[in-house]
């Protein structure tokens, strides 16, 4: 028989060889590498191009490659020797590559030819599409401020220095510039000097997880935790209002009600300081309190209280608070869940506060302080006119609609606020009115939401066609790593930076603005080595650092997942900076700031139907990015409303029934999705899909046709083969405008809506909203201020 | 799960424990799986597997009572069965069991008869749908996991094993006692699905839960929303010599639908005929 | 388990349908008018000798259907030709014995046909014996493809090939009486079938339809003491989304109506015989969808 065997399985093929070749003995290596090289799976096995990529589908910023063969991108996956990354790309960044053959892809500048969001379109050409944005520009140079930039990349050099070059301080962002959001970011930079503090979790052995969902949203964070649980028997404690995956894999999940993780975090400290569990002397040597004093104003903080705003019993949050503050080392975490609600900034600090009395501060395995490299921008460079201010843009349609901000023109990069800010439908509305914005100029490679409203559509490359850098504090020891194109930008793309460049060409065309001397870089590659060669720390390594990643601390070890140096050790971190140089705030302390916590007077009393809204992230998307990447889109592209089950039932909702959510502004028709994991009084649904644009995969129509996109972009698989129908609501068009009076955060999580059954006529995905209610709830915010 | 070294047609015998020779196995450990789906995202990359058919993918179950509840996921790909029904019923020897523990399929011999398909316990095959990205690719036969056979053989893991993100996935050589695999094998409690078919599986899961692995559960308990997207699939995925019923919706006509769709194939079935007697008058 | 709910999971197509389905139909109709074509020249009842020609006739024509059909549902129909190769033929792939009957089969019978017409009575009873034991093979085969699957719960169990031949025998006498009740209507007196034949058949097929009651019986009493999955099989598959093949055209419809019609004095009445006839047809089709589409269904969820 195995004479025959052999016979029969040599005798294969071509398209067989993949089995034959590895007849008899498949390999001689002990150990397999886990990765670093690509094949081809069944062409002979013939090797792929190799590039490295700096994935920017979110802020952490994994470090991997591209593989190609003939210049087509065919996988995209993390680099294994990457300090932070170790080889490892969430499904955002494996499916990054898709981006570049999307059949709806923009391929060539495309002028509006109908009305403003009609979807007409032709396609000029670029010399024709730039100088009629430099005439535009040119036009409004004399009032600077009114030509806007609207910016969600979270790397804004080119949009900033094209702000600083044209004088303008209207430069507005839909986003953070790195990970968290701004209310989180102030807590931390006024307490610990930095805007994000980096929990080791490779190392600790006990996590408080506050309203973060690791495992869908923080990717290197997260395959630090799962070793972790495994290795170091981590225990995990989430505080959540719904079972993320990251709550559902916790130890402990702790349904909490809104907003209460700042008092929960508050109660929990005074605890530990009561039963003398605090570590009073890194409290009276790093921070700006004396553990006495910490101790009396943590005083008022009780059990009692925190269990009443909570939910929770006084005992499970003693419990949790003395294990916590006995294991060693212990890390705490917290995102989005704890600051983005009207006490955001208090309560981020709060949770934080837990680390520091516990003395988990810059430890291995506790909260340590970023370790990563800030690139500078290319010198020389203009003048800074808006003092490097995060101007967060959710008030814009509102402004400019009241007539308080005047706008000739409007720029847009990698943002998406017709989808992705509160209240989308004011922006609509404020995009679509040629009055209040005569001239929208986006530069998406996608039909998003916003572009459609544009006048003139610049398309930028892809992730994966761009030169780029990058640093994220994602691991123990700093790294910056360069992104250099897998394949060349398909169609007319053309990469921002050398589209602002040539725009400010041609409104400086005499040179006499003075303008040019800023946008000197000859390409966009010439523009990262800039960058480099202006960032003091790194400029000597240039030549290493274009190679990929740098440093490079060691290879992988395939049984550990620890990057090791020579001599096959972990290499080691450095830890206790602050022991040397202290914190990086003006004190050299950790500075705590009063301590405070509020609840949102609107959530008390919620009546029956009145829920608190929570719209979430999930791992298969990043906001409106991803969602025309069909790989992902086929995994996540419904989103129907989390309910709990024993209200829905009282409320009479059934599962999978429709129903209808209405919010002060308006209301929505979505499914409703019955589940025994969330708070009775929040509804969750998650952001990133709900589309109305950004092509066929996004609105699951494989038969829609844009009209932009010309005959020869097919990809068979999705004209046939795409299966789903169902794409999903987007909650955006009915939640108001609520902002952090300090930050400008807009405080997603405490949007208060009604749930009911669907009334007879309603359809699923229908959306009515009325914007004047979404005005006066604008002013009566500005009031409240 | 040695046991007896039964081996019908063309299975290797198992060679797990057999000295000199190579078992590749997958150990999942079901306590690092954090649900991230890039093994199932990087597997469809890897091999270009059109939209509608998974090679691996992640099951995923709540359980519980509020506030008492958990989330489980649990990947699944072919378990590369040691006494593997799917080759054992292949009746053109498309389908084999190599030595070394993969069990692999040769596309040009393969005739898209399903038989395979009906065989496997484990749905861990798929039929290739007529039209796909890169088309020189094949089509319109059946498809399963290779255990990345061709990356094994260059000295690197599988795909998926190289994308996850919870480290849950480790593969390897069961037989060599220094490699990983091996010594999770020795000393976790393991559980593979379905043992009772005696398929012997190399895929083998640490801390799995019954209300994941069970079949009839998976069946009864499944959520509304999963009902309903089982039903658009059905609708409208390619699937024209298949026979998908539709829940709540009446059989027979159904059934009249599929011989419907059956000679809805007739054009490209017939281009394939004319185009095999072209080559075969004109080479 | 009612509050652990599969959230997430992918989607399997059911591999074989229709087509597979209406396939083992008309082999087992085929096989079934064949057993009744051999009663006259292999089996030597005499008074069968005048409609073994429709009858194998018949036989032959269900059956060229047959690779047409099983070709066309091939993902690649050319390839068919994969399936003849001795190289790749595998022994242990029922379907790769499947193959071979199903192109010995037909050639049997039409040699037999042959020594029929030619009123050759050693040859035919020769051909005939190789060709009866091919038509009940080749039945019995469509058993054999579906049991040998022990991951389809439903259709693993040794009675299946049982179940199969039954199914075939009164299928095959059930069509054969329709067809034989059409030639009559266009045949001259002299040639017309002789009534009591109609209701002797009748009374096969009736003995049929109790032993396949009795099969049907004996599933089921297994099924109640048998592992989760067959009891779900039976609960919520059968009873469930194949609740119309299986109670109602297999049971009540394909046997309960028909054997009350057949053992009551009805069946002396040529168009209760009649109607009994097409019902026992279509039943044994309801029999033929559920048997094939529902094991496959219960697992395309798993
Ligand atoms: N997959 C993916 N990852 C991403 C992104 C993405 O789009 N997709 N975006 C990146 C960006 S820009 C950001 S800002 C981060 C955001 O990262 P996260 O903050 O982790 O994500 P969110 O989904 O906004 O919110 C986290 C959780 O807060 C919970 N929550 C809501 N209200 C409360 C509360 O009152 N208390 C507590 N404890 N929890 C509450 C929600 O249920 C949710 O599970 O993710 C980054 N990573
Ligand atoms: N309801 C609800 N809404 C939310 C949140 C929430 O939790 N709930 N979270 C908020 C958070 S934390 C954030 S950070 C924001 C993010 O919201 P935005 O900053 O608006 O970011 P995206 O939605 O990702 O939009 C990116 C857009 O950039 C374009 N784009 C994509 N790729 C490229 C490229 O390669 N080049 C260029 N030039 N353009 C590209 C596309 O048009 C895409 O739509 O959303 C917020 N919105
Ligand atoms: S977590 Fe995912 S999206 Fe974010 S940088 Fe890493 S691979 Fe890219
Ligand atoms: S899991 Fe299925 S396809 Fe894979 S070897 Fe086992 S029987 Fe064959
Ligand atoms: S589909 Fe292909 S591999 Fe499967 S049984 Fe048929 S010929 Fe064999
Ligand atoms: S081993 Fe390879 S083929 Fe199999 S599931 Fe993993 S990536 Fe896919
Ligand atoms: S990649 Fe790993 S951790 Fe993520 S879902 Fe797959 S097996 Fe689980
Ligand atoms: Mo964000």
């Amino acid at each position: 028989m195995s004479g025959f065997l052999r016979r029969s399985v040599l005798k294969m093929g071509a398209a067989g060889a993949a089995a034959a070749t590895v007849t008899p003995a498949i390999t001689q290596a002990m150990e397999l590498k886990l990765g670093g090289d690509d094949f081809h799976q069944i062409r002979t096995f013939q090797a792929r191009e190799k590039s490295s990529y700096l994935c920017n589908m979110c802020p952490y910023f994994d470090g991997g490659f591209t593989y190609s063969e003939k210049g087509d991108i065919l996988k995209c996956e993390g680099d294994p020797h990457h300090i932070a990354t170790r080889g490892k790309f969430c499904t955002k960044g494996l499916a990054s590559l898709f981006g570049v053959t999307d059949p709806d892809r923009i391929l060539a500048p495309l002028k509006r030819v109908g009305a403003r969001g009609e979807g007409k379109w032709k396609e000029i050409s670029w010399d024709e599409a730039i100088a009629e944005v430099g005439a535009k520009v040119s036009e409004s140079i004399s009032n600077p401020d009114s030509i806007h930039m609207n910016e969600g990349a979270f790397k804004d050099g080119a949009a900033k220095r094209f702000m600083d070059t044209i004088g303008s301080k209207s430069l507005l962002r839909s986003r953070a510039k790195s990970i968290g959001n701004k209310s989180k970011q102030m807590a931390l930079k006024n307490m610990m000097g930095e805007e994000f503090i980096f929990p080791d979790l490779e190392n600790s052995r006990y996590l408080l997880n506050f309203g973060c969902n690791i495992f869908e949203t923080a990717m290197p964070l997260a395959q630090r935790l799962s070793d972790s649980i495994v290795n170091n028997k981590l225990t995990m404690i989430t505080f959540d209002v719904r079972m993320s995956n990251t709550a559902g894999r916790s130890d402990e999940w702790l349904a909490i009600f809104p907003g209460s993780d700042g008092i929960i975090a508050l109660a929990m400290a005074n605890t530990i300081m009561q039963e003398g569990l605090a570590d009073t002397e890194f409290i009276d040597t790093w921070t700006n309190y004396s553990s006495s004093e910490l101790a009396e104003s943590l005083a008022e903080f009780t059990l009692e209280k925190a269990a009443k705003a909570s939910g929770l019993a006084a005992k499970t949050i003693k419990n949790i608070a003395v294990e916590f503050a006995h294991v060693k080392p212990a890390a705490v975490f917290s995102m989005n869940g704890v600051s983005l609600h009207k006490n955001g900034i208090d309560a981020e600090a709060a949770c934080q506060l837990l680390a520091v009395i516990t003395g988990n501060v810059e430890k291995r395995g506790g909260n340590c302080l970023p370790r990563s490299y800030n690139l500078a921008a290319p010198t020389p460079t203009p003048p800074d006119v808006d003092g490097g201010k995060l101007n967060l843009n959710y008030s814009f349609p509102f402004e400019v609609k009241e007539g308080d901000r005047k706008v000739s023109v409007l720029f847009n990069h990698m943002s998406n606020p017709a989808y992705s800010s509160p209240a989308a439908s004011v922006w609509k509305e404020v995009l679509k009115n040629e009055k209040l914005v005569p001239y929208i100029v986006d530069f998406s490679p996608f039909m998003s939401e916003t572009a459609e409203f544009a006048d003139l559509i610049l398309p930028d490359v892809v992730s994966v066609e761009r030169f780029d850098v990058g640093s994220a504090p994602t691991s123990a020891w700093p790294w910056v790593t360069v992104s250099k194109p897998g394949n060349k930008p398909r169609g007319k793309a053309q990469d921002v930076r050398e589209t602002l460049k040539k725009i400010i060409a041609t409104v400086d065309n005499d040179g006499s603005r003075e303008m040019k001397k800023y946008w000197s870089f000859s390409s966009s590659k010439d523009w990262v080595k800039k960058e480099i060669k202006s960032t003091p720390e790194l400029k000597k390594y240039y030549k290493k650092i274009r190679r990929g990643s740098w440093p490079k601390y060691g290879k992988i070890d395939t049984l550990t997942r620890k990057i090791t140096n020579k001599k096959g050790d972990a290499v080691k971190a450095k830890y206790g900076s602050h022991l040397e140089d202290g914190f990086p705030t003006q004190t050299g302390k950790i500075e705590i700031p009063e301590l405070n916590w509020s609840a949102n007077e609107r959530h008390a009393d919620l009546q029956k139907n009145e829920f608190i809204l929570t719209s979430f992230k999930v791992a298969y998307h990043s906001l409106s990015r991803t969602t025309n990447l069909k790989l992902l889109a086929e995994l996540y592209h419904s989103n129907p409303l989390w309910i709990n089950k024993e209200i829905a039932k009282e409320i009479g909702v059934k599962d999978n029934g429709l129903v209808r959510v209405t919010s002060e502004a308006g209301y929505m028709v979505t499914k409703a999705w019955i589940t025994q994991g969330i708070h009775p009084q929040v509804v969750g649904i998650s952001t990133s899909v709900g589309r109305s644009s950004y092509g066929r995969v996004a609105i699951a129509d494989r038969e829609h046709r844009a009209s932009w996109a010309d005959e020869g972009q097919i990809d068979a698989d999705i004209d046939y083969n795409l299966w789903w129908k169902d794409k999903g609501t987007n909650p955006n068009d009915i939640i108001p405008i609520a902002l952090d009076p300090e930050s400008g955060s807009q405080i997603w999580n405490d949007t208060v809506v009604t749930v009911m059954p669907a009334k007879p006529g309603d359809k699923y995905g229908d959306i009515k909203v009325d914007n004047t209610m979404h005005m006066a709830i604008y002013k009566k915010m500005l009031e409240g201020v | 799960m040695e046991g007896a070294r039964r081996s019908y047609g063309l299975q290797s015998p198992g060679s797990r424990g057999v000295a000199g020779a190579k078992r590749y196995g997958m150990v999942i450990d079901l306590r690092k799986c954090i649900g991230c789906m890039s093994c199932a995202v990087a597997c469809k990359a890897e091999f270009g597997i059109p939209l509608g058919s998974w090679r691996t993918w992640v099951k995923v179950v709540d359980k519980g009572r509020y506030p008492d509840t958990r989330r489980i996921f649990m990947p699944r790909l072919c378990n590369h069965c040691d006494y593997p029904v799917c080759v054992r019923n292949c009746p053109t020897q498309a389908t084999y069991k190599h030595k070394d523990g993969f069990v692999l399929q040769r596309y040009n011999r393969c005739i898209g008869c399903r038989t395979c398909m009906v065989a496997c316990p484990y749905n861990a095959r798929h039929m290739l749908p007529e039209k796909r990205t890169d088309n020189n690719l094949p089509h319109m036969i059946v498809d399963k996991c290779t255990f990345c056979v061709h990356r094994v053989k260059k000295g690197l893991v599988p795909s998926c094993v190289q994308a996850c993100v919870g480290g849950a996935r480790i593969f390897g050589d069961m037989n060599d006692r220094e490699s990983e695999v091996a010594k999770l094998a020795s000393k976790e409690r393991l559980t593979v699905l379905k043992p009772e078919l005696g398929t012997s599986p190399s895929v083998s899961y640490i801390g799995g839960d019954w209300e994941i692995m069970d079949e009839p559960h998976s069946y009864t308990n499944r959520s509304a929303q999963l009902k309903e997207e089982f039903n658009d699939y059905k609708r409208n995925h390619e699937g024209d010599t298949f026979a998908d019923i539709i829940e709540g919706e009446p059989t027979m006509p159904q059934i009249g639908g599929h011989a419907i769709g059956f000679l809805k194939t007739v054009p490209h079935k017939a281009g394939d005929v004319l185009k095999a007697f072209k080559i075969f008058l004109f080479g | 388990m009612e509050e652990s709910v599969v959230t997430f999971n992918v989607f399997h197509h059911v591999a074989w349908g229709t087509a597979i389905s209406v396939y083992f139909w008309l082999v087992g109709a085929s096989a079934g008018s064949f057993v009744i074509s051999s009663f006259g020249w292999v089996f030597g009842i005499k008074r069968y000798k005048p409609l073994a020609l429709t009858a194998s006739v018949t036989a032959i024509l269900m059956l060229l259907i047959v690779p047409v059909l099983l070709t066309w549902d091939l993902g690649k129909p050319v390839r068919f030709i994969y399936l003849l190769i001795p190289g790749f033929w595998h022994a242990t792939g029922p379907m790769a014995w499947g193959t071979l009957l199903i192109c010995s089969y037909p050639m049997a019978m039409i040699v037999y046909t042959y020594f029929v017409i030619k009123n050759d009575q050693f040859w035919a009873r020769a051909t005939g014996i190789v060709a009866i034991v091919l038509a009940l093979s080749t039945h019995w085969y469509t058993g054999v493809v579906m049991e040998l699957n022990p991951g389809r719960f439903l259709n693993h169990t040794a009675l299946a090939p049982l179940l199969f031949l039954t199914g075939a025998f009164i299928s095959g006498i059930g069509l054969l009486i329709l067809i034989l009740t059409i030639q009559n209507l266009f045949s001259k007196a002299a040639n017309r079938i002789d009534w009591d034949l109609f209701i002797e058949m009748a009374q096969y097929m009736m003995y049929g339809l109790a032993f396949d009651a009795f099969l049907l019986f004996l599933e089921f009493m297994q099924s109640t003491y048998g592992s989760m999955n067959i009891v779900l099989g039976h609960e919520e598959v059968l009873m469930g989304v194949f609740k119309f093949p299986y109670f109602w055209l297999e049971i009540v419809i394909g046997l309960v109506i028909p054997f009350i019609i057949l053992v009551s004095p009805l069946k002396r009445n040529l168009y209760a015989v009649v109607v009994a006839s097409f019902m026992v047809c279509i039943g044994v089709y309801g029999m033929r969808v559920w048997w094939v589409m529902g094991g496959q269904y219960l697992q395309s969820f798993y």
